[in-house]
């Protein structure tokens, strides 16, 4: 894992500052990548795919969260791990595939708008469901929702039961039980899925690709388009700014939360 | 109070168990909408529904997806041998470790790192490591070594392996954590090899944690696209073909079947697993429950 993962991600920081040649590289310094992402339209939208992945984040955690409490606060404790695991079953199906089946439910002739349309909710169909920022976020929360439902369980999964029980003796109201009890005890669940929402989301490009339309680019539609185009510095920046954030995310999560704790409850 | 006794109406709790199955069902509801459309004679987006095995029968006739699905499994066949001892190691060395955050950083990343970034690190890495090797070939005289990391299945099966870890390593974890050590140690008091000792003892009882890894392992073989599709060099796979027929001539009734065949065959293999799982558990708890409890 060092020499195969850890070194070519460290190594993309050197490679960022090589010089682009016809077909490949050569050893330079030179900032050019840099200044080629950071002073053209790609910087504009890798902050604005930062910006879906944040909205992706906020609903996952609107809907990931309660369900995390509910499984464990309400589901006997035998069966809480069998309710999870329904949730592995859409991750094991290929993303590729749930992504670009998005398309036929949400376009214009699919089955959300023929739905509301019978309904008569809608005179007209949505139009804003594929090929839109609004498609990115869906096809983000339909890819990442279960990583934020595990990685919460397991944080609140590492909280012991007689916690539950003082509460309730002491007549703790469910406002306050979850601004003091669920939220911090789940904050390194709810950062850990954070951090995994917001990174893929700015990372993977087959979700702009396929629900965003023409003008949806991220951070790995840059890297790959910049290696078709066989600019392999520019791949590479990209790849460290990718690697940069990412380090950052995890290290102050760490920092404010100490992130091994997710794992103590399987440990 | 106890904590299942908390008083809530019986609505609420529907409706949140309501809530929760809406959530999965709107998780897998591509998935069914996708198996749904292959089995329509008319496709997607047709007014009548006319059931039809049509669409498999065009794929299973498919020569070049034939090729692509044993390239695939080749490929699967080549990881599993690999990544299975790697995460039993790296579980046991987890377990034993003082420096856990080191562990979990290394073998965990992976799932953060989005699949592009990696692979593009991954690819301009192998390339480099072929003109290291070939410079080294040119002072030496040895040039067996300098295509070593040639795009190919090489190159592939290494990033699955990276892809995969993090997987087989929580997975194994899951099952190792019911494991108590002292049992390791008893049977090294009593003059057992560790390698016995590992054997005899503690794979028994983590061996449905290892066969669940093994299948993991396979069905993120099957729908692994970005990684492989960047490292592969020339051969393709079955994702490989889904996806460039799906981005050249968009979703093809033929697409739908492929779809559906690599989803079905992963629900069910991971609902194989949870049921038996499950059962096991149970019967487990049951025979504990007897011990405990013999009056009962």
């Amino acid at each position: 894992m060092v020499i195969f993962f850890v070194l070519p991600l460290l190594l993309t920081v050197v490679w960022s500052v090589f010089e682009r040649t016809m077909f490949w590289m050569e050893p330079a310094f030179t900032l050019f990548s840099y200044e080629n992402f950071f002073f053209s339209s790609r910087l504009e939208n890798f902050l604005s795919s930062m910006f879906h992945s944040s909205i992706s984040v906020v609903c996952a955690f609107f809907i990931g969260f309660p369900i995390a409490i509910f499984i464990r606060r309400r589901v006997k404790k035998v069966a809480q791990h069998r309710v999870m695991l329904l949730f592995i079953l859409p991750f094991m199906v290929s993303e590729i595939i749930r992504i670009f089946a998005l398309r036929p439910i949400l376009s214009r002739n699919g089955v959300v708008n023929s739905f509301l349309m019978d309904m008569n909710l809608i005179d007209s169909p949505f139009s804003i469901f594929v090929f839109t920022p609004t498609g990115v976020v869906i096809g983000e929360i339909v890819s990442f929702l279960p990583f934020m439902i595990f990685s919460t369980f397991l944080a609140l999964e590492a909280i012991p039961n007689y916690i539950f029980e003082v509460c309730s003796d002491l007549g703790v109201n469910r406002r306050r039980m979850f601004k003091d009890i669920f939220l911090p005890l789940a904050a390194p669940g709810l950062f850990a899925g954070s951090v995994f929402i917001f990174v893929n989301g700015i990372g993977i490009a087959l979700i702009p690709t396929i629900l965003g339309g023409p003008g949806s680019v991220n951070a790995g539609l840059i890297a790959t388009q910049a290696i078709i185009a066989l600019d392999f510095p520019l791949a590479m920046a990209v790849s460290a700014i990718m690697m940069f954030t990412l380090m950052g995310l995890l290290y102050l999560g760490h920092r404010l939360f100490n992130l091994t704790k997710l794992l103590e409850p399987i440990s | 109070m106890s904590l299942r006794d908390d008083f809530q109406p019986k609505w609420k709790l529907l409706l949140k168990w309501g809530w929760l199955s809406f959530a999965v069902f709107i998780l897998m509801a591509p998935t069914f909408y996708t198996v749904y459309i292959s089995f329509n004679e008319l496709g997607f987006g047709a007014k009548y529904y006319n059931f039809t095995f049509q669409w498999y029968e065009n794929v299973f006739s498919d020569k070049q997806l034939i090729g692509a699905l044993g390239w695939t499994m080749l490929l699967a066949l080549i990881t599993l041998p690999i990544v299975i001892p790697f995460g039993l190691l790296s579980a046991k060395l987890y377990k034993q470790s003082s420096q856990k955050v080191w562990i979990v950083f290394v073998l965990l990343s992976p799932l953060f790192v989005p699949a592009d970034i990696l692979a593009s690190a991954l690819l301009v890495f192998f390339k480099n490591l072929n003109k290291f090797f070939t410079l080294i070939g040119e002072y030496t005289g040895i040039y067996s070594l300098d295509t070593w990391f040639d795009l190919g299945i090489m190159t592939a099966v290494i990033g699955l392996i990276v892809y995969t870890l993090p997987y087989v390593f929580v997975v194994i974890m899951i099952t190792m954590a019911r494991y108590r050590n002292e049992q390791t140690e008893a049977a090294r008091d009593l003059g057992a090899s560790a390698w016995r000792a590992f054997l005899e003892i503690e794979f028994p009882q983590i061996r449905a944690g290892v066969f669940s890894a093994c299948a993991f392992v396979v069905i993120l073989t099957f729908n692994e696209y970005t990684r492989t599709s960047l490292l592969k060099g020339g051969f393709d796979t079955f994702t490989s073909v889904l996806i460039s027929q799906m981005l050249n001539t968009g979703m093809s009734e033929e697409s739908y079947a492929m779809a559906s065949i690599v989803s079905l065959v992963a629900v069910i293999i991971v609902s194989t697993i949870l049921i038996v799982t499950a059962i096991k558990t149970e019967e487990l708890e049951k025979k504990t429950r007897i011990v405990k409890e013999p009056n009962k």
